[in-house]
């Protein structure tokens, strides 16, 4: 009862605090004083220490199991571990605009603080767009979704959760895609201040570069998570599903990757003004309206989310913010005209600039079938597209992107000088032999046969560079280790990128192979039989069953090679009976035997086999982008090295 | 400065090749998404897409490999076949998806079963497709 109030008063006093933020903030900006401008920071932070209070009561209050609050009730239990417990601070919905609301304020007291003294008046009007939005959450939580809420009546146990998210890949994988949506509300803050601020330069470009990443790598953890979570605790042999849910986080992603790229064209060559703008907006909107089509309830899903009252109000503010970004936009697009992209297209900018394109056309063409049964259900009869669409439409982009990493980053900035062709023959020469390779093992699917010998190229584009590193280390003074060390290091921007686009094309790689090689059978085994599967024969030998606390387990034993393979069946009477299941996975890098126990009738069991193949480089490239994040971004200063010429004398607005 | 007719045209160009991609995509593989009460109105024999609510008659075969129930929506109902594996939280009085066609025998073929999941799963942004 005392925990309720006090979180919603801490809830309030934020909502005042970051209010008088953004008034403060637009003053200061108009009248470009500094004195204001401090005020309206320090009301910013004041107001994040509000919020870090009611985070902190709110977990209080669900590790003390204080049924009196709604919140409480609805998602832990008194059997719920503390970990659990403490995860449905996030676990639902009002705990998740909490949470929400607690990194953007302080990731954006982070960026304040660093812009401040580079210029007031953007970082003004940047506070002032912050602060709009946490007010926004702050309204949302404080009148229609509190997480404080209290029940008329205390129940002595809560609800507790769903089996299916007792699992460490929920524990995790929300709240990095949460904290990667609210890294993001920084750039898209300066890029709307500096358009209020009418600033030319892109000053905003260079402050929030690093903010964009950290989005990127944050939104990549967390894709990267939710598909390893489907495809352990699921048990349908796959890890994407192209549902809406799935296709909100995507989106927002694909948007900040052409943005990352766009805004080294402009810090470089002082061009693509207006587009980078527009990226960064996109990539915002989008991260509302996936949380509006999330929340909603308004797409076929076969997650079927608590009809709640907050649809309206995030499409309110989806238009707000679409509006307030498209006229700030508008009304500077005079001034926005750049130069030409390129002066050739074979360039490392024209590379830069059909990525994006491409980027921009993904987004667009998932965007599409994401919204298709809303639109088509306006005009007539509601219309649904599955994993065929994204395939047929989405393929075809990928494979020219693949194309690009492995050619765009041998390129030179403004035109090549003599041919291209000699230019690429290490990407060529890998991509003829990977082809050779396939073709002489077998392979047929046209598929694989495209894409896999650009993998490999793109790989070589990767070695090359560091390769070039490597012998550039090896001219310079001292132990060569230590002279690798020191380009590594003063180059981490560009060696973290090539890292990153390894990532990516080993993930292709495995996306690729469990793609087109992918078998699977379903099969009925009395004890003794096997059956094969691919190139794996298992071999049931008997099943066991037991009781575990709140559960039945149901557990077949197989035999694969020398190993033993137990796929269960878990059934929770306390839930109606819902049944869990848990996959037995066999990983090598080669492929992933993966077996679900489908049902069993006396000692006969009926499994589905997969193999999935390449399935684990999935996750092993997930982490090397990440990895390449984590270097490429944990610098302080830009070293003198990276410094790009300057050929449009943009030198200043690079700074 | 103005942009070049080259950027221009280059610029139309990939945005043809993607519009044509995402038209044709659309046009071969959309299916229509209707309740269990609707497909009764509309009929047809080609793929479609549909919600119903799982009824008390399920009979699981071959190990629960095989199912058939009675889906309902509406007032409507309509008999499901289905073999394959079947979502963990699949029992009476969920609802599913179903996606395949209504053969001449009055039953709907079902190609691939979908539950939704319990509202509590609206819990934390869940990725991943719970499907069969």
């Amino acid at each position: 009862m005392l925990l309720a109030e006090l979180g919603g008063a801490f809830l309030l006093a934020s909502l005042a605090l970051v209010a008088l933020s953004a008034v403060a903030g637009v003053a200061a900006g108009r009248g470009d004083d500094v004195r204001l401008a401090a005020v309206g920071r320090r009301a910013f932070y004041a107001g994040g220490v509000g919020l870090a209070a009611a985070s902190a009561t709110l977990l209080v209050a669900l590790l003390s199991r204080d049924f009196t609050i709604a919140y409480v009730f609805e998602h832990s239990d008194r059997s719920l571990s503390a970990p659990l417990t403490a995860a449905a601070f996030y676990g639902g919905q009002e705990g998740s605009l909490l949470y929400w609301a607690l990194l953007l304020a302080a990731i954006g007291s982070v960026s304040l603080a660093a812009g401040a003294a580079a210029s007031v008046r953007l970082t003004a009007y940047a506070n002032a767009v912050l602060a709009g939005i946490i007010a926004f959450f702050l309204v949302v939580m404080v009148f229609v979704a509190s997480p404080f809420a209290l029940l008329p009546v205390t129940p002595a146990d809560g609800l507790g959760l769903n089996p299916l998210l007792r699992d460490g890949g929920m524990l995790i994988h929300p709240p990095f895609l949460l904290a990667g949506y609210s890294a993001f509300a920084v750039p898209f803050a300066f890029a709307v201040a500096a358009l209020l601020a009418g600033r030319q330069d892109a000053a905003w470009v260079a402050q929030t570069r690093r903010y964009a990443l950290v989005a990127w790598g944050l939104q990549s953890v967390g894709l990267t998570l939710g598909m390893w979570w489907a495809y352990h605790v699921l048990g349908w042999g796959g890890y994407w599903g192209w549902d809406p849910v799935e296709n909100a986080a995507l989106m927002p992603w694909l948007a900040t990757t052409a943005y990352i790229h766009s805004a080294q064209v402009q810090e470089r060559r002082g061009t693509l003004r207006a587009w980078n703008y527009g990226l960064v907006i996109a990539a915002f909107l989008l991260s509302i309206l996936g949380t509006f089509l999330v929340r909603s309830g308004i797409l076929p899903s076969v997650h079927s989310f608590a009809v709640s009252p907050l649809g309206p109000w995030f499409f309110g503010f989806l238009v707000a913010a679409m509006v307030v970004s498209g006229a700030a936009l508008a009304r500077r697009s005079g001034q926005l005209r750049s130069p030409e992209p390129a002066e050739a297209a074979v360039s490392r900018e024209g590379a830069f600039l059909l990525q994006n394109v491409l980027l921009v056309a993904l987004t667009a063409a998932v965007l599409w079938g994401t919204l298709l049964p809303l639109l088509s259900g306006m005009t007539g009869r509601e219309l649904v597209v599955g994993a065929p669409y994204y395939e047929r439409a989405g393929a075809p982009i990928m494979l020219a992107l693949l194309a690009l990493l492995a050619i765009g980053p041998m390129l030179p900035w403004r035109r090549v000088q003599g041919g291209w062709l000699k230019l690429l023959r290490w990407q060529l020469g890998s991509a003829a032999l990977a082809l050779a390779g396939l073709l002489a093992g077998g392979v047929r699917q046209p598929g694989a046969l495209v894409a896999l010998p650009l993998v490999a190229a793109g790989l070589i584009t990767c070695l090359v560079e560091y390769g070039r590193g490597a012998a550039f280390a090896r001219r310079l003074a001292g132990p060569w280790p230590i002279a690798a060390a020191r380009v590594l290091a003063r180059n981490r921007r560009r060696y973290g990128a090539y890292l990153a686009h390894a990532g990516i094309l080993v993930v292709a790689a495995g996306l690729i192979g469990s793609h087109v090689w992918q078998q699977s059978r379903q099969v009925t085994l009395r004890p003794g039989e096997s059956v094969t599967v691919g190139s794996h024969t298992l071999t049931y030998q008997g099943m066991s069953a037991q009781n575990a606390g709140d559960h039945g387990e149901l557990v077949a034993r197989l035999r694969l090679g020398d190993e033993t393979l137990e796929p269960a069946r878990l059934t929770y009477p306390s839930l109606g009976g819902q049944a869990l299941t848990r996959v037995a996975i066999r990983s090598t890098p080669l492929d992933d035997v993966y077996v679900v126990l489908a049902g069993a009738d006396g000692s006969t069991v009926a499994l589905t086999v997969f193999v999935n193949p390449l399935v684990t480089w999935i996750w092993v490239g997930g982490a090397l982008l990440v990895a390449g994040v984590l270097l490429g971004n944990l610098v302080r200063a830009e070293p003198e090295l990276e410094r790009a010429p300057t050929p449009l004398g943009v030198a200043a607005a690079v700074r | 400065m103005r942009w070049s007719l080259k950027w221009l045209g280059l610029g139309a160009v990939i945005a043809a090749c993607v519009g044509y991609l995402v038209v044709s995509a659309t046009g071969s593989s959309a299916e229509y998404y209707q309740t269990v009460g609707e497909m009764r109105g509309h009929g047809g024999s080609s793929d479609v897409r549909v919600l119903g609510t799982v009824q008390n008659d399920v009979v699981r075969s071959d190990g629960g490999l095989h199912v058939r129930f009675t889906a309902a929506q509406d007032g409507q109902t309509m008999p499901v076949d289905y073999r394959g594996t079947v979502p963990d939280i699949f029992r009476p009085g969920i609802q599913v998806v179903v996606d395949g066609h209504m053969g001449s025998d009055g039953v709907f073929h079902a190609r691939t079963l979908e539950a939704k999941c319990p509202s509590k799963f609206s819990s934390a942004q869940s990725q991943g497709t719970p499907t069969g």
